[in-house]
């Protein structure tokens, strides 16, 4: 079965100030592949480049070197739009557009991709049932009448409106309180057992990482010098991997 | 009241310089937004242009009004007596109110909704029109506002250059000295720039998202 | 920050003193005030020129102070001295008598009115009439003939005027003109700056204005004055109108201001205004110029 998501040598270096010269390197030499059904960790400390590689892969930036594969087609050959379309996308502050309805913002690449009002409706109230809203309640609502966690859970809606093969979660609990985030992350867990979908996970919460992870891929300096299960990141001597388990303790 | 009983007496000519008042108000304002919106739109999308740009509106504004009438008569096509050189100028004026308002409205949305906009695959045209503009608009309305209620006060110099409006009355007054004149000039003014103030914040409370 | 030091007494001082000199020195000096357009400027810098060169009394100007009421009420309030007025435009517009008189009589009245009601002297007038010009372009007199104010009445309704305010608003001006001649316009005149309605005439934005028989664009921008052949404007004989009060403080000032009775006939003014607004002369520069040509 192909990888929903191959990454190979995917190279990330900021814009240089000379001609020819590079700027800092971000992201250097990662590869890593994803599976459905599989949800692959990325962990690291702040600056470690997890999010940057997290946006080579929807092309919000653009890699400098290496190739990166979705469903088995080269991103650099599509239009970013329509690539982003199919990938579905979730973010730490949630960015849910204000003068939307929570059904509106649920709708939004449907909309965009032409479907009726009567679909649009439907997959919303699904989608809310999904993530623990009661739709009666919470389609008309405003993000601005919502908990943080509610936003949130619409942000994971969302990104699951069009179905898309492949999610991509940059610390989405990370803004949360620690119960709201322990409860998120215990229904995130359920959901990612129904829906069978490829993910890919930033987080720096190692303990996080642990629960939701099916692969830990832990970052340092723009490499990946971990990859494995989370059982082996236990055992793993990795000095990097014993200070994530030290300060996890 | 004196005035009271002036408009009695010229009701028709005072109801048409009040109209003609408008038509230029309303006139050089539409115009001004069909050229400050995009504008602003583009400086949001070039920061390196906004000093200049910005810097260049806000000399305009310092132009005294009736200098600024006798620079353009002279000039061929938006020149000459009348209401168009007087529309030309007041579009200058309402310039950097709705230019500088739409930046910092396009400016200041949220970077997160901005990018899960794009990271959800919305095209920019998509999203200048779906989300930015209209969560923008009540920023962009208060410079239309402000734009327009300046507009009302300077359009009354435009009678000096054979533009009509209620200025005639004020310098008819002027003229000859006669308060009464020129209050039925003044006050209608005020009373329309209070009026296009107030309609307008109306409208802009509509459009404030939380 | 008390008044106690020595300094500060001192500059307190002082400008009780410098303000007291200026008033004080208002009874020295002569204001000579003149109305917003460029031969009422002309005729106040002769008439101030001529009093510092005959006599040893200080000349302030004011110069474009405003329209013929601003004027009126700066001397009746003794802001100026004196201006140069018509006896036209004091008669109807000012003292609001019905044109009808001849030249004399209405000098005559004009004089003994503003003696008696607010103490003004009227000297001698120059010696030239600027009245109202009703003027169109040369090219529309020659395709419709038009030579007297009477052939506008064919042609109006389908013209557009363009005026000043004071002409627009003034008794003599455009209500009677309109009237008397039975002009009837496409739409209500269009009003501006009187500096702007020659240029508005010759641009065509306009057919027919109200200038001054004596202003010198005329022959420059190719116009033709229309005669008054109903004899509607009455006439303005511009002459100096100076406060009794200040002639009586300085009897030098009536001597010197009198060599100027009858030096200027019409096209004298018009070639001086042409100076003025087509060759964009200085106006002090034409006035000394002229002065020292014709009253050395």
């Amino acid at each position: 079965m192909t990888a929903v998501l191959e990454v190979r040598r995917a190279r990330y270096a900021l814009p240089g100030r000379g001609k020819g010269e590079g700027g800092r390197v971000l992201v250097d030499d990662v590869s890593f592949s994803v599976r459905a059904g599989e949800t692959l960790v990325l962990l690291g400390r702040s600056g470690s480049g997890k999010t940057t590689t997290l946006k080579l892969i929807n092309r919000l930036l653009e890699s400098t070197n290496g190739d990166i594969l979705v469903a088995g087609r080269s991103t650099r050959g599509m239009e970013a739009h329509r690539l982003r379309r199919g990938i579905g996308y979730v973010i730490q502050d949630v960015g849910l557009f204000p003068h939307f309805t929570v059904e509106q913002n649920i709708g939004l690449v449907p909309r965009l991709e032409g479907w009726d009002a009567g679909r649009i409706a439907d997959r919303a109230r699904e989608l809310l049932s999904l993530v623990g809203l009661d739709p009666a309640r919470f389609a008309g609502r405003r993000p601005h009448e919502l908990s943080g966690g509610q936003r949130q859970r619409v942000g994971v809606a969302r990104a699951l409106a069009a179905d898309p093969p492949l999610l991509l979660l940059d610390e989405p609990f990370g803004a949360l309180d620690p119960i709201t985030r322990a409860e998120l992350q215990r229904e995130f867990r359920r959901l990612e057992e129904r829906l069978g979908k490829a993910m890919v996970f930033v987080t720096h919460d190692v303990r996080e990482g642990m629960l939701l992870g099916s692969r830990i891929g832990l970052m340092q300096d723009g490499h990946v010098v971990f990859l494995g299960t989370p059982a082996e990141f236990r055992e793993s001597s990795h000095p990097e991997c014993r200070a994530f388990l030290e300060a996890a303790a | 009241m004196d005035v009271l009983r002036f408009y009695g007496d010229n009701s028709r000519e005072a109801l048409g310089l009040l109209s003609q008042h408008v038509v230029l108000v309303l006139a050089s304002t539409l115009v001004a937004v069909a050229i400050g919106v995009p504008l602003g739109i583009l400086l949001a999308r070039r920061p390196r242009w906004r000093r200049p740009v910005l810097g260049f509106a806000n000399v305009c504004q310092t132009i005294p009004s009736l200098a600024l009438f006798g620079f353009l008569i002279p000039l061929p096509f938006i020149g000459g007596v009348g209401a168009r050189t007087a529309i030309v100028a007041l579009v200058v004026y309402a310039l950097l109110p709705i230019v500088r308002n739409t930046y910092t409205g396009i400016v200041g949305v949220d970077p997160a909704v901005r990018e899960a906009g794009r990271g959800m695959g919305m095209t920019d045209r998509e999203l200048l029109v779906m989300v930015e503009l209209p969560l923008a608009a009540g920023v962009i309305l208060s410079g239309i506002r402000v734009a327009t209620v300046i507009g009302v006060g300077v359009a009354t110099i435009a009678a000096a250059v054979g533009a009509g409006g209620l200025g005639v009355y004020i310098f008819r007054g002027v003229a000859v000295v006669n308060d009464t004149l020129i209050l039925a000039g003044a006050l209608p003014a005020a009373l329309l720039a209070l009026g296009a103030d107030g309609l307008l914040g109306l409208v802009e409370r509509r459009f404030v998202w939380r | 920050m008390a008044l106690a030091g020595w300094t500060d007494r001192r500059i307190v001082g002082s400008l009780l003193l410098a303000t007291l000199a200026g008033g004080c020195a208002r009874s020295d000096r002569i204001v000579i005030g003149a109305k917003n357009f460029t031969e009422s400027d002309l005729l106040a810098e002769i008439i101030a020129q001529q009093i510092e060169r005959r006599t040893s009394v200080p000349v302030e100007r004011k110069l474009h102070l405003g329209g013929t009421f601003v004027c009126h009420q700066a001397i009746t309030a003794g802001q100026i001295d004196g201006y140069a007025e018509y006896t036209g435009t004091a008669f109807t517009a000012v003292l609001k008598q019905e044109p009808g008189p001849g030249a004399d009589s209405v000098r005559r009245l004009v004089s003994n009115e503003y003696a008696g009601r607010w103490q003004l002297v009227w000297l001698e007038p120059f010696g030239f009439n600027n009245t109202f010009a009703i003027t169109v372009r040369q090219a529309d007199a020659e395709r419709y003939g038009l030579k007297r104010i009477s052939d506008l009445a064919a042609i109006a309704p389908r013209w557009k005027a363009g005026f000043g305010y004071e002409f627009l608003e003034r008794a003599d001006g455009f209500a009677g003109l309109a009237r008397v001649y039975g002009l009837q316009f496409s739409a209500p005149p269009l009003a501006m700056d009187l500096g702007l309605t020659y240029r508005a005439l010759a641009d065509g934005n306009v057919d027919v204005i109200a200038g001054n028989s004596t202003d010198g664009q005329i022959e420059a921008l190719r116009l033709v004055v229309l005669e008054d052949d109903r004899h509607y404007f009455p006439p303005y004989e511009a002459a100096p109108v100076v406060r009794a009060a200040a002639l009586e403080r300085h009897p030098d000032v009536r001597r010197a201001l009198s060599e100027l009775a009858g030096t200027i006939d019409d096209a004298e003014m018009r070639r001086l205004n042409a100076r003025a607004d087509v060759r964009r002369e200085d106006i002090r520069a034409i006035a000394r110029d002229w002065l020292a040509r014709n009253l050395p």
